[in-house]
């Protein structure tokens, strides 16, 4: 068995020797095919991570009735915070919510206006999902403590669809660019299949199996997709390093993702899938000469 | 050893390539077939290698029913026959020693088996001194003895030739044919699709006269024109 890997593999190498022009193409090909694929990985990533950053900047506004004591207010924000999907409970008191509005509208004199403070405490409430807004604004207003709930509705309506879409339409685009690249690799790799029917005709002739005659071809692919993986890798990561900075620097406020282990995450998926389309793509192709050289 | 019977072959467009063929070879027998191009000396060979299939009719190779061989048994089967093409079928980028190991290879024979048993195949053959040369660097009867020495390397005990001297001179046809001969006495069953009527009648066998995909005559030490 170990003999005849070493064959196969010796075999694989021959070949690639001969069509070395084919192979050539053949990683060029499955290489600019993962960088696309590669790239819309980490553009899909991307706006899944901006989704979630803007839906955790939403929040849930209750304010509460005048008269609370103390005890009431802490019975109340535990309560609130052992509600599902609610992340984190703030609460502000009258007096830092006026100074918060004062400094926010540092350029209106609002002293005459205004002769006290006639803002009440309050909660911020974070949630874990956007869509639980409506419902638990809802359901906090039956409350007798509370005076009224505000949130921005519309906002998370769109952030939540906006949130499914990038989702929705990151894993079709994974998917579609999965399948254009399996057909781009199988019918790279057929040429140089179709290239040496003539060997595969042959080998079947003097009593080939075949395991055997898809060996050689299947090691070839294993290759050619790891070969043209490696360039999409650097490739990518070259890109997104580029990009990735110019882009921070132009638009700070809009975070990008630079987690190490998801971004190796990715170039790691980026190889794995480089090397089972090569194999697959050999399979495919060879497995068609077999049929047609019986 | 070999056994046909009723075999038919018509192709899709309704040409009918072999009709009712009824043929018994023994072990070690040298059969020539014969007859003009189109008459289905090569569909015949193409049949019992299982490299086409017959419309009807049944054949029998050794331990083999071609006719219930599973895809996984065609592999055994041409393991055991040995065949001889018109075009050599040789591969072009392996050198002569490479062309002829190759077909123990696939037999998973180790290499240094391989190697004594390669050498002396191209001995018999006469190529031993043009081993690391490549195809293109040999006369035509030097290639179709490389395609000898691949069929018999691994010592089948049928050989099948399909017009073997097709496209050689004389004297190299003849060479060839002494060299098949050498190869029958050494207990191969031989059968060659031919058109050389010099040798065959030369080199007397049991001839098998065929036409427009019939079997017409068989006679033990026959000539090529018998009637």
């Amino acid at each position: 068995m170990f003999r005849d890997f070493l064959f196969f593999i010796s075999e694989a190498c021959i070949g690639m020797r001969r069509s070395g022009i084919m192979i050539f193409i053949s990683i060029a090909t499955i290489a600019v095919s993962l960088i696309v694929f590669g790239i819309f990985l980490l553009i899909t990533v991307n706006m899944n991570n901006l989704a979630d950053f803007i839906s955790s900047k939403l929040e849930l506004r209750v304010f509460l009735k005048h008269n609370l004591s103390t005890e009431e207010l802490q019975i109340l924000q535990r309560r609130i915070a052992t509600m599902t999907d609610v992340k984190q409970v703030v609460y502000i008191d009258h007096e830092t919510a006026w100074k918060q509005f004062q400094d926010n509208f540092k350029t209106m004199d609002l002293s005459d206006l205004l002769e006290q403070n006639p803002l009440p405490d309050s909660f911020r409430i974070y949630l874990e999902k956007n869509d639980q807004i409506p419902v638990l604004a809802r359901y906090l207003r039956s409350f007798p403590e509370v005076e009224e709930v505000s949130y921005q509705g519309a906002i998370a309506h769109r952030i939540e669809l906006f949130s499914k879409f990038t989702r929705v339409a990151g894993l079709t685009l994974v998917i579609l660019l999965t399948i254009a690249t399996l057909l781009i690799t199988v019918n790279t790799i057929r040429l140089t299949v179709i290239a040496r029917q003539n060997e595969i005709t042959i080998m079947h002739l003097v009593g080939a199996t075949h395991t055997f005659i898809q060996w050689p071809f299947i090691i070839e692919g294993l290759i050619i997709g790891i070969s043209g993986a490696s360039i999409a890798v650097i490739v990518i990561k070259f890109f997104y390093l580029f990009f990735s900075i110019r882009f921070q620097t132009a638009i700070p406020y809009v975070p990008l993702v630079f987690d190490s282990l998801t971004l190796n995450l990715i170039y790691g998926f980026v190889a794995l899938m480089g090397a089972c389309l090569g194999v697959l793509g050999a399979y495919i192709s060879v497995s068609k000469s077999l049929k047609a050289s019986i | 050893m070999i056994r046909i019977k009723n075999l038919k072959k018509v192709h899709a467009n309704g040409f009918i390539a072999l009709d009712e063929i009824n043929l018994h070879v023994e072990k070690d027998e040298f059969v020539y077939l014969v007859g003009p191009s189109g008459a289905g000396k090569s569909t015949l060979l193409n049949m019992l290698f299982r490299a086409d299939i017959p419309t009807t009719g049944e054949i029998y190779i050794n331990n083999f029913s071609l006719n219930n061989i599973t895809i996984r048994q065609i592999p055994l089967l041409r393991r055991s026959i040995g065949v001889i093409f018109q075009d050599y079928k040789l591969l072009p980028r392996r050198t002569v020693y490479e062309n002829v190991a190759f077909a123990l290879r696939v037999l998973h024979v180790e290499r240094a088996h391989i190697k004594r048993q390669v050498t002396q195949v191209l001995e018999l053959v006469g190529l031993q001194q043009k081993m690391n040369h490549l195809p293109s660097q040999l006369s035509g009867g030097e290639q179709q003895r490389i395609c000898i020495a691949r069929a018999i390397v691994n010592n089948p005990p049928i050989l099948l030739a399909d017009e073997p001297t097709g496209s050689l001179d004389p004297d190299t046809s003849w060479e060839i044919m002494q060299l098949l001969s050498k190869i029958n006495s050494r207990q191969t069953t031989v059968i060659v699709a031919t058109h050389n009527k010099a040798i065959v009648d030369d080199i007397r066998k049991r001839v098998v006269g065929m036409e427009k995909g019939r079997i017409v005559r068989d006679r033990q030490l026959g000539m090529y024109d018998d009637v």
